[in-house]
């Protein structure tokens, strides 16, 4: 079976809209399904990502593989994807370019790595055995941070980079993250973007955050905001008009409002080549 | 440092607020926030991912108990019992237990009671698929395994048994209309109810058993066999068995012995 294309805007799957979908199969040019709530082989969360596959191209989006972290990988949650992914065929699977267990621990949250050679080795044996594991090219995202480590010697995009080239893995670019990190840590986001290697980048993702006033937080809970479009606009400029999908998770609109958030950006797509 | 202790600190100070400032060393101060609050916002973030799934998991127990007590109840509960699974629907199991351990509620152990069946709502909807039931087989059994015939409910059967009336409580905090469905006030707290859920393909059934229904339900669930069913049931049984095969509560046999 060879995987569907995704082209244009598509949006992320959320429970809230499985059954509306399957009921009206509306015009959606993609979905990415997040893997790790539908991991579980014979359950009715499973059920759904088979069917909803059955209808539209889709990516598996992860949270859970801890690319990052020290921990040993876990076991079962690696032969669940592979088994998903066998399943469904999904065009790439992604995940983050961060850390979410140690100690035993599972945070279900996007920690930030050092920034270091060390790291930078650690992260790309780590991806190069996922990839071995899944049998999959890999694609990695960056994600919002709120702080920097001491011992950091790197910037957020020499790392990026350097970790995707050496594990010979795609980028999944979180257009909003970059903002949010950019903000939050006093760095021109336009830099990350053009240091970026445009043939690694496979995809974008946009998101709304929330102002703290005194940080940015990345909370998928409302619209794009405007200085992301605008970033969005440079990066369709240098990196082409990729696949790009929009995330929302927490006060989660309608799907109408939803897919009205995925015209706009294929408005902004028509703006940048116009 | 290396890569492995930086993290055991970091997730230390995620869910023990007293590891903040061991964490806090790791970190740069910049701009208005300083290395503390910088950690602080990613315990408050992970707190947060947490606080909200176990909220969507028990919406009838938050509305029982307020944002407030629920947020301080779950904050506690998230530090003493951190996920140690990838998987999250895995998470939230023993949050009945850990409420029961209030001073707050323990003259209102009719909530924990909710809150244990909106866990097994929740055990029954993540249960895997079963092959549908095939009864055609009943008819040609020898006399032997007669004997040891023996039935199963769903794999998804939870079958409670409370001291409140849970189920009654449950419904009257859902939006829909539910034909039985009462309002709060209308309800007594002192009747107690036995309920069984289970999940039947994409639906979730939750049920109000009568007497002798629930009755009937435990002794197949405790593998009593037909011979014992017959004995404890007597007249009443090819009525219950019939209301049992009607509702999908029967899913197969075996005429083996139970492991
Ligand atoms: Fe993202």
């Amino acid at each position: 079976m060879t995987p569907n294309p995704i082209l244009g805007c598509g949006i992320g799957l959320r429970f809230q809209h499985i059954d509306q979908i399957l009921a009206e199969k509306p015009p959606i040019p993609w979905l990415e399904i997040l893997a790790d709530n539908y991991l579980t082989p014979g359950s009715v969360q499973q059920d759904y990502a088979l069917e909803i596959a059955e209808y539209y191209p889709v990516t598996l989006h992860g949270v859970g593989m801890s690319l990052g972290a020290s921990d040993p990988f876990n076991e079962t949650y690696f032969q669940r994807l592979k088994a998903l992914a066998d399943r469904i065929q999904p065009a790439w699977i992604s995940d983050h370019l961060c850390w979410t267990s140690a100690h035993g621990w599972v945070s279900h949250d996007l920690l930030p790595l050092p920034y270091t050679e060390a790291t930078i080795k650690h992260v790309v044996q780590r991806i190069r055995e996922a990839q071995d594991r899944l049998e999959r090219r890999l694609v990695i995202e960056n994600v919002s941070s709120y702080l920097q480590y001491q011992q950091s010697s790197l910037t957020e995009w020499e790392f990026i980079t350097a970790v995707a080239e050496e594990a010979d893995c795609k980028i999944l670019l979180d257009v909003n993250n970059i903002y949010v990190s950019a903000f939050n840590h006093d760095f021109d986001p336009c830099k990350y973007l053009d240091s970026i290697p445009i043939e690694r980048v496979q995809q974008f993702h946009l998101a709304g955050y929330e102002d703290k006033g005194t940080h940015l937080l990345d909370t998928h809970g409302a619209k794009v905001s405007d200085p992301v479009w605008g970033l969005y606009a440079l990066a369709l400029k240098r990196f082409g008009a990729l696949p790009t999908l929009i995330e929302w998770d927490n006060q989660i609109p309608s799907l109408e409002e939803l897919l009205a958030e995925t015209h706009k950006a294929m408005e902004t797509q028509i703006y940048a080549f116009a | 440092m290396p890569l492995l202790e930086l993290q055991q600190r970091l997730i230390s100070a995620i869910f023990q607020r007293d590891q903040l400032a061991a964490a806090a060393n790791l970190v740069k101060t910049q701009g208005r926030l300083n290395s503390e609050q910088r950690v602080g916002i990613y315990r408050n973030s992970a707190h947060g991912i947490l606080l909200d799934y176990l909220e969507s998991l028990y919406p009838v127990s938050l509305e029982l108990v307020g944002t407030e007590f629920f947020g301080r109840a779950a904050h506690n509960f998230i530090d003493q019992a951190p996920p140690t699974s990838p998987f999250l629907a895995e998470y939230g199991v023993g949050f009945a237990e850990h409420l029961a351990q209030l001073p707050a509620l323990q003259e209102l152990m009719w909530i924990v009671e909710v809150t244990q069946l909106e866990w097994a709502r929740h055990a029954a909807w993540h249960t895997v698929n079963q092959a549908s039931s095939d009864f055609t087989q009943l008819e040609t059994l020898s006399a032997q395994e007669q004997a040891e015939l023996r039935f199963q409910l769903p794999h998804s059967a939870q079958l409670l048994s409370s001291t409140a009336p849970i189920h009654s409580i449950w419904l009257a905090h859902q939006t829909e209309p539910y034909a039985d469905k009462l309002s709060f006030e209308e309800i007594d707290l002192q009747t107690a109810e036995q309920v069984l859920i289970f999940r039947e393909h994409r639906h979730l059934h939750q049920i109000s058993l009568n007497h002798d229904d629930a009755a009937f339900l435990k002794a197949v669930q405790n593998q009593a066999t037909m011979n014992e069913l017959a004995e404890q049931f007597a007249e009443q049984l090819p009525w219950l068995f019939s209301i049992a095969l009607q509702n999908a509560w029967l899913t197969g046999f075996t005429t083996t012995q139970p492991v």
